[in-house]
């Protein structure tokens, strides 16, 4: 057991426990537990969103890839980045101008409250709860590795701390943690990046040819390899990546932390630039890994192998530049991240069955702003609980295609809804139920008849649908459904929910009406 | 309600060209990487790293100049037009 890294992360735990608990004397209603009563400046945004979106899968994930494959890693990070613009250009302001808590409010803004809300919330818990699930049993891996605990106390000790944070602390605690979690991961990428190029003196040409001929795949390293191999797959992991963002619940809520649409903006620009610049990060610690790691029998295993697996590459390559401390402190950090990126998971699905089922679906004729923050932290204690049982019943089952999945929902249901009820006039309630429901079961059997789940779960042999990634068809399935159903709704509820679309679109253009909050 | 059809039209002339970059030149590097893998793995100029690598990292710098892009514009154009709005 490596001392650094225990005691840096006891102190990171006995610091954010600090935070909870000023943050929980500061939580005496719903705006402050799912909002951080909106007093978030654009800068602290833009750092706790790139929290949000570096997670310990992303930094080691990607760094590994690079380390096996090159070029293909950059695939992927630009992937996850080209999101951002998106959320920037089409969604962010009049998200922050329309929402209050969760990006029900948006979608229900002007449609019939019951059915948007629980279409809304099940995509919502649909996708945190694939993420959920991939980062507990990544985290139980990630710890038994690097602190030599078993795997189901790893898998406690996160869902425990992760409770404490969100029940207790609300969005503030959740906002710090990911905000001391994004500097530390930071800092930490940078620091290793930084000593592995002062071994070359910084000459960028010489690492990278170093880096060539120290790989056994030889210059391929630079070219694309095998992660897109046809067109088709090409377009629909882009689609996936591209609109995928914009519709995750975790990163939709952080918009409504901030005082106003100039703030939102300003809190993507940050987290691009953050979230870019660890990018660049990962991709020169894989190359790295490549030279100092790849070719060093202390980081091996007999068959030639990294010891643990690829992801570790940022982890050996922190030990053979910086010796026990940086291992410590790397470790530390990429413990506090899964903490930071659980916690703010869970919070978002909290909110969606506090905020959207249980006050605006089963007890929307009794309002009780008290009684609905009371079961904000229920729900927080029972999805804490839920991601630990689910961590521990996953560990040996094959979840790679958890977070893909995620993002096809989030692309294919979530980002239509929210895209066109923002946008078109001629959206009706029943048009974005149906279509929604249409898309979200759409893409779910894609995913499970698709390679990475019939053939590498299941095992056949075949797999029924083609393609590893489905958004390209599930996308347009809900686009074409909910346009079809809405044009062709000729009920009463469409002729108001077409009437209200004026007032909103004003309203999410001047951001008018939104110091006092939507009224439901 | 005021009448906002002004600024709608310089939001969508500062968005729909700044859309049209991202989604142009992130399916622009999909598509070259699925069709011709070949020329982005080709060697850039003496340097140790391919075309691909130096088209990945020019499109992280666009990402994060068309954010940058919008901001600039939205505050130099947009916001006097919704103070007008709102006061």
């Amino acid at each position: 057991m490596n001392i650094t890294a225990v005691s840096l992360f006891l102190l990171f735990v006995f610091v954010t426990l600090y935070i909870t608990y000023w943050a929980a004397k500061q939580i005496s209603n719903r705006d402050s537990f799912y909002t951080a009563g909106g007093n978030i400046s654009g800068f602290q945004n833009g750092l706790a969103i790139s929290g949000d979106f570096m997670s310990a899968a992303s930094f080691l994930g990607i760094s590994g890839l690079v380390f096996a494959t090159g070029f293909d890693g950059l695939i992927y990070s630009i992937g996850f980045l080209v999101g951002w613009p998106i959320v920037l250009l089409l969604i962010a302001e009049p998200l922050r101008n329309l929402g209050k808590y969760t990006f029900a409010d948006v979608a229900s803004y002007r449609l019939q409250q019951r059915p948007i809300r629980t279409l809304s919330a099940l995509g919502s818990l649909a996708t945190v709860s694939l993420y959920l699930i991939a980062q507990m049993v990544g985290a139980g891996k990630l710890v038994q590795i690097l602190f030599g605990l078993p795997y189901d106390l790893a898998v406690y000790i996160v869902g425990g701390l992760m409770i404490l944070y969100v029940t207790f602390g609300g969005m503030i605690a959740t906002t710090w943690v990911q905000i001391i979690k994004a500097v530390l991961l930071l800092f930490g990428a940078t620091l290793i990046s930084i000593l592995v190029l002062y071994q070359f003196n910084f000459n960028l040409n010489q690492f990278f040819s170093t880096a060539v001929n120290n790989h056994e795949l030889g210059s391929k390293i630079l070219n694309p390899g095998g992660l897109i191999k046809d067109p088709i797959s090409a377009i629909s992991l882009g689609l996936a990546l591209m609109f995928g963002t914009a519709g995750l619940p975790h990163i939709l809520m952080r918009f409504f932390t901030v005082k106003d649409s100039i703030q939102a903006r300003k809190s993507v620009v940050y987290a691009t630039g953050f979230i870019g610049y660890f990018y660049i990060l990962t991709f020169i610690i894989g190359f790295g890994a490549i030279i100092l790691v790849g070719s060093n029998s202390d980081y091996l295993n007999p068959e030639g192998g990294l010891i643990g697996n690829n992801n570790m590459a940022a982890i050996h390559l922190a030990h053979a530049v910086g010796g026990d401390v940086l291992l410590g402190f790397i470790s530390a950090v990429a413990f506090a991240t899964i903490l930071a990126v659980v916690s703010g998971l869970t919070l978002a699905g909290a909110s969606a069955i506090s905020h959207d089922i249980y006050a605006n679906v089963i007890n929307s004729s009794n309002k009780n702003e008290k009684k609905e923050l009371f079961v904000s932290r229920l729900a927080t204690i029972f999805l804490g609980i839920l991601a630990i049982f689910l961590g521990i019943i996953f560990e040996k089952q094959n979840i790679a295609f958890m977070v893909g999945l995620a993002f096809a929902i989030a692309a294919s249901t979530n980002f239509p809804i929210i895209f066109l009820s923002m946008f078109w006039r001629n959206l009706t309630t029943r048009g974005a139920f149906f279509g929604g429901l249409i898309g979200l079961l759409v893409t779910i059997t894609l995913v499970i008849l698709s390679p990475v789940v019939w053939v590498d779960v299941f095992n056949f042999s075949e797999a029924i649908f083609p393609y590893k990634y489905p958004a390209l068809f599930s996308m347009t399935t809900t686009f074409f459904f909910v346009i079809f159903i809405s044009l062709s709704d000729r009920s009463k509820q469409a002729i108001k929910d077409k009437k209200g679309f004026q007032e909103q679109f004003y309203r999410s253009i001047t951001g008018i009406g939104i110091e006092e909050g939507k009224k439901h | 309600m005021k009448d906002i059809s002004n600024l709608i039209i310089i939001k969508k002339k500062i968005i729909v060209p700044l859309l049209f970059t991202i989604i142009f030149s992130y399916f622009l590097f999909i598509i070259f990487i699925a069709y011709f893998p070949g020329l982005l793995g080709q060697q850039f100029f003496n340097y140790s790293i391919s075309y691909g690598i130096v088209f990945g990292f020019l499109l992280i710098l666009i990402i994060f100049i068309v954010t940058l892009v919008y901001v600039f514009l939205s505050n130099k154009y947009l916001e006097p037009e919704i103070k007008k709005i709102t006061s």
